[in-house]
């Protein structure tokens, strides 16, 4: 018992002093030391993202509704983090995040993608998104205008093939997996999020 | 014909699964990550020319092997050093662990619970030394560290596969010599044939192959296999007549995967005998460098950002949430490419375009705690036994017999699949995991097991992948450019290398970057008056 005491407060004196540092300088190591996301880690763009919005996604997490899907490795990275902290740690974070300035990202036009049709097949998603992707706070949806263009397919296939926004209590996510189903297959995601990417990033 | 071809079997047939046999080699592609293709020729040690005088700043991002060695060169050649390291330890993936070490796994974080003694420590990178990596052990012999001897193959060990003998545990010493046996007869028994060999082949060609697969099987004098006292005897043999064992039948060899892929480990130039490893840990590299080096290593300071100047290269960095920046005319950077290209820096676009197609390598290493040294009851000491569930190897240790407790490894696994599937459980279901398959290896495993550390190195903290995984085709394209300096910044690291995966690639990318820095400083000389 003793023993176990022991193990638990040196787990979290040494935790505080690495990983867990109260200024949560630790979610850089992923998601890019502006916070702006890293491809080669598939961490998304924090700064442009609301405190609601991240707030949200830490309870997406610990829920099961963002990481458990057996193949979902990278959102079950972030998934054993968000596991680890509790609230005052996520305030911590979001807190942190929000200090960093929007890093504006620029648009890839390197894809194969029709932006005339990418943006007819956003025509669906702006009732919720925004005309600019600038995302509706009572609505609980996020800002999309300034994430990575491979962040944002990834997340519509993972709606799509139901990693997220498959299970009965994630309403949010469940009504995002309707419109992510009504993409047609890999071009039409292609094309929306091209559209995405040409709407230059709104003010936060 | 001996019984040991099985009737239905024919010799024809026999063939045509050696074939199947020789042609499947998933194991050892799989094992590609550790550099297995080509063995890395030796290199005469870089030894720089003093700077004499002259003032030259450089910063060295990241502690591992490539940057301490860096350091060491430059600082005895009077250049002035820093080190920023961003973790709360030096030496990066070369990492042993003790007694209440801090494992800083990105949601995982453990203490390490073994016992504090000087035997339980357990190397969760970095762990052998083949003799032919002569840049980290120019460093071993010039810094006094000593080296034990280690075992990747031992006769004794077992190999289990569900697929074959039950799922039962056979050691390897008797696979293999049935295995070749079996070899050993198709070849002599064939061999006459040798007309469908390219080669001219005289009588005495012939005949001298035929002696040749006699010894491989260990055949009899008609070219028979019937056992061998290579397998171990099954009674006997000191103080009365050695009794041998019955061969398996090859069907029943066949069915296990040990033959297509794990057998021929110890094949491996990287993985063959004799390998090496230092006393009381790989971490003996470490300290042995930060006994020597006067550099200061700066902790708890992670890069975030790398600008590039006319003449130099300024770098930012975080600690404790403070942000600092300094500025030295070269920069030598061994930070995993994952993380630089997550960093912001004006380094050019093509540069970090190749960063972050490189692939981030996904290995898991569980070490376990025994009350009891078991396995020297089965004699084995040191040594590898494979397994086909997903812990893959038990690694015995190699130092210390007879002690109270040992350390044993319980998993390793470079298949990224398996490495998922471990880094998706908490720490507890690791280990449990772990326990339950190593009991399909060795019966009584749960009640020989304490405690243990797990660490999936695409979790861990600063680091997320061992190693850069290069596909031929962006090798092609893109190690050269990397590998070349960006303004006065060098990537350097075992990422730097043809070699990920080992420290001689990172003491060599660093040689390499010196090297290039050495010139540089000649032509800054001579080119003083244009
Ligand atoms: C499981 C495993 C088994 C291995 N087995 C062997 C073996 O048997 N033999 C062998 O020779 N090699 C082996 N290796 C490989 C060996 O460990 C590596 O080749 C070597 O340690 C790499 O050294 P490096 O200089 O490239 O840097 P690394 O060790 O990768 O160090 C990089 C450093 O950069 C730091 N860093 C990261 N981000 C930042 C930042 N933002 N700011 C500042 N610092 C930062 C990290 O904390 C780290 O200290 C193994 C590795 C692993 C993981």
């Amino acid at each position: 018992m003793n023993k176990i005491w022991l193990f638990f407060m040196l787990l979290s004196s040494a935790a505080l002093a690495d990983s867990k540092q109260p200024d949560a300088q630790y979610c850089l190591v992923c998601h890019g030391s502006a916070a702006q996301g890293n491809a080669a880690i598939k961490a998304p763009n924090l700064s442009i993202l609301p405190d609601w919005y991240l707030r949200q996604q830490f309870v997406a997490f610990r829920n099961n509704w963002r990481g458990g899907a057996a193949d979902d490795a990278h959102g079950k990275e972030m998934q054993a983090v968000a596991n680890t902290m509790n609230n005052a740690e996520i305030e911590q974070a979001i807190a942190f995040i929000r200090r960093q300035a929007p890093v504006e990202l620029s648009a890839d036009l390197s894809g194969q993608a029709d932006l005339q049709q990418g943006q007819k097949l956003y025509q669906q998603c702006q009732a919720c998104h925004g005309a600019n992707g600038e995302g509706n706070a009572q609505l609980h949806a996020p800002p999309l205008a300034g994430q990575h263009n491979w962040y944002l397919v990834q997340q519509l296939s993972a709606f799509k093939n139901g990693w997220r926004g498959s299970q009965s209590n994630d309403s949010y996510g469940q009504m995002m997996r309707q419109f992510a189903q009504s993409l047609p297959n890999d071009q039409a995601i292609a094309d929306v999020v091209a559209y995405i990417d040409s709407l230059p990033l709104p003010n936060r | 014909m001996s019984n040991y071809f099985n009737a239905p079997l024919t010799r024809r047939q026999c063939l045509g699964l050696l074939a199947k046999a020789g042609s499947s080699s998933a194991v050892l592609g799989a094992a590609g990550i550790f550099g297995l293709t080509n063995a890395p020729v030796s290199a005469s040690p870089v030894m720089l020319k003093p700077l004499q005088g002259k003032n030259r700043k450089v910063l060295i991002l990241g502690a591992g092997i490539s940057g301490l060695t860096a350091a060491y060169e430059l600082e005895r050649a009077g250049y002035s050093c820093k080190i920023l390291e961003a973790s709360h330890r030096i030496g990066g993936r070369v990492l042993t662990l003790r007694h209440g070490d801090f494992i800083d796994e990105l949601g995982s974080p453990q203490i390490c619970p073994f016992d504090d003694a000087p035997n339980l420590y357990f190397n969760a990178g970095a762990a052998r030394i083949p003799a032919h990596h002569t840049g980290i052990l120019h460093y071993c012999r010039t810094l006094g560290i000593e080296l034990q001897l280690f075992s990747n193959h031992n006769k004794n060990c077992y190999t289990q596969d569900d697929a074959a003998f039950n799922g039962q545990p056979v050691r390897i010493r008797e696979y293999e010599a049935d295995m070749r046996g079996f070899i050993g007869e198709l070849l002599a028994k064939s061999a006459t044939a040798g007309a469908t060999l390219d080669q001219p082949f005289d009588e005495q060609d012939l005949d001298k192959f035929i002696q040749f697969a006699q010894a491989y099987g260990d055949l009899d004098s008609n070219f028979t296999y019937r056992g061998t006292d290579r397998a171990g005897y099954a009674a006997g043999g000191v103080t009365s007549p050695a009794i041998l064992k019955q061969p398996r039948p090859l069907p029943d060899l066949l069915r296990s995967d040990f033959c297509t892929g794990a057998m021929h480990f110890a094949e491996i130039a990287d993985q063959a005998p004799a390998l090496m490893t230092p006393s009381g840990g790989m971490d003996s590299i470490v300290k042995a460098f930060l006994r020597q080096l006067t550099t200061p290593i700066q902790l708890h300071c992670q890069v975030s950002n790398i600008q590039l100047q006319p003449h130099g290269v300024a770098v930012t960095y975080l600690k404790q949430g403070e942000s600092y920046t300094e500025q030295a005319d070269y920069c030598l950077n061994c930070i995993p490419a994952q993380l630089v290209s997550g960093i912001e820096n004006n380094l050019p676009a093509d540069y970090v375009a190749i960063m972050r197609q490189l692939g981030r390598g996904k290995l898991t290493k569980i070490g376990l705690q025994a009350k009891q040294r078991f396995w020297e009851q089965e004699d084995i000491y040191s040594g590898i036994s494979w397994t086909k569930q997903d812990i893959t190897q038990i690694w015995y240790p190699h130092h210390d017999a007879f002690k109270a407790k040992g350390i044993l490894l319980g998993a390793y696994s470079w298949e990224p699949q398996i490495s998922d599937r471990f880094a998706a459980m908490t720490h507890q279901q690791r280990l449990a995991t772990a326990i339950a398959q190593g009991t399909k290896v060795h019966a009584n495993y749960a009640q020989h097991i304490e405690n243990g550390v797990s660490v999936c190195w695409q979790r861990m903290n600063h680091m997320l992948g061992c190693g850069a995984v290069w596909t031929e085709e962006l090798q092609k394209t893109g190690f050269k450019l990397l590998q070349a300096p960006a303004g006065n910044h060098y990537l350097i690291g075992d990422q730097l290398s043809l070699h990920p995966g080992w420290q001689e690639g990172a003491v060599r990318s660093a040689w390499h970057a010196l090297a290039d820095i050495e010139r540089r400083e000649a032509l800054r000389s001579t080119g003083a008056g244009a």
